[in-house]
């Protein structure tokens, strides 16, 4: 019996460890995977990108509303010195510029309804300061949604989009 | 030799238990269902209040990541699952079902409906929601059939829909509801009207 003790706690040491390992790397695992697969998908780095409307021939990603119009900014502020300037333009209805970390964290949320909304976007331990939020993480994603619950605000909001800026700056 | 072998065969299988607990205690492992988590449930409609937040176990950490990617906080938006109608059975695209309600706790909501698959079926019927902005003041009610019902005025399409579920959004949410969401919000009904005969 005495000879099982040491196997048997090395198994029960490694359980532990794996399950922590899973559920410690999970999340950023699960986001990487998800900016590769915009990156594939055509979401540019540093720039919004707006895929088609959200009709059941056009659907890349699960539970995607078909009354909403999205844009997508991937970012990496990985380079020293380096900043994101950010830019939503006016859209008289709910509009919001919603912001995920490498973690998949919403780190912070700006509503917009019926204004345009500048910010920068700083690297994770930049000082905080006005106008600007600090990403906790070097590299994220940046959604903008706009209410278009018809295929004429679809359209608008497609034209309104001319306007949103997600720029890398020194 | 054997205790080297005693070692290795203890550590992978703990190894691989200890992973597969996790990916099942989060939610993480293929075919897991939003319905078998959340925190909140209103007359059936459930949701993760979780959910684009900075939880603090490990646990829903990871399973919001996989769940909830790229939702929003619920200061912004929450999410609200259903799959079943007031009797307690699941949705088909065989039956048709009237969603009814009344003013929702929030500056814009909607209804869509999807499929087992959490897609939009697969129909150009041009009918995959129903929100705010079609059902003004008050009470309101849609339709949920497969074809669009005779004078029907709001119609949600479920054709190719197999067996679904529904997905209320409640944008710019009322801070009752984050607070006291059964005291919040009166929850959709969903009354099923008639049913095809089995093949």
């Amino acid at each position: 019996m005495r000879r099982w003790i040491g196997p048997l706690a090395a198994a029960l040491g490694c359980a532990a460890a794996a399950h922590a390992a899973a559920l410690h790397f999970a999340p950023a695992l699960i986001m990487d995977r998800a900016i590769a697969a915009l990156a594939e998908r055509g979401v540019a780095l540093h720039a919004f990108t707006a895929p088609q409307r959200v009709t059941p021939q056009a659907q890349s990603v699960v539970r995607s509303s078909p009354d909403l119009f999205y844009a997508l900014c991937r970012y990496d502020l990985s380079e020293k010195g380096m900043t994101l300037a950010v830019r939503i333009a006016a859209w008289p209805d709910y509009q919001s510029l919603s912001f995920f970390d490498a973690r998949t964290d919403n780190f912070a949320t700006v509503r917009g309804t019926g204004k345009a909304v500048t910010l920068r976007l700083l690297a994770p331990g930049s000082a905080p300061s006005r106008g600007a939020i600090v990403s906790p993480t070097a590299k994220g994603v940046i959604l903008i949604r706009r209410l278009a619950p018809s295929a004429d605000r679809y359209a608008a909001a497609a034209t309104a989009s001319v306007g949103d800026a997600c720029q890398l700056e020194p | 030799m054997r205790r080297v072998f005693a070692y290795l065969a203890a550590a992978l299988v703990g190894c691989g238990f200890g992973l597969g607990s996790a990916l099942a205690m989060a939610g993480l492992l293929p075919g897991a269902s939003t319905m078998a988590f959340g925190d909140v449930d209103v007359g059936g409609w459930r949701s993760d209040f979780a959910i684009g937040s900075r939880a603090a176990d490990p646990y829903t950490r990871a399973r919001v990541a996989r769940h909830g990617l790229l939702a929003l906080a619920k200061s912004e938006a929450v999410y609200f699952t259903r799959a079943t109608d007031d009797a307690g059975a699941p949705l088909r695209e065989a039956c048709s079902y009237r969603l009814s309600g009344g003013a929702m706790p929030a500056g814009w909501w909607s209804v869509t409906l999807y499929d087992a698959a959490s897609m939009l079926p697969a129909n150009t019927d041009g009918a995959l929601s129903f929100d705010a902005s079609r059902a003004g003041e008050g009470a309101w009610e849609a339709l949920i059939a497969p074809t669009r019902p005779q004078g029907a005025e709001h119609w949600i399409s479920s054709r190719n829909a197999g067996t679904f579920d529904l997905t209320l959004r409640l944008y710019m949410p009322d801070s009752a509801l984050l607070t006291d969401p059964n005291g919040a919000l009166k929850a959709p009904r969903i009354e099923q009207l008639s049913c095809e005969p089995a093949a």
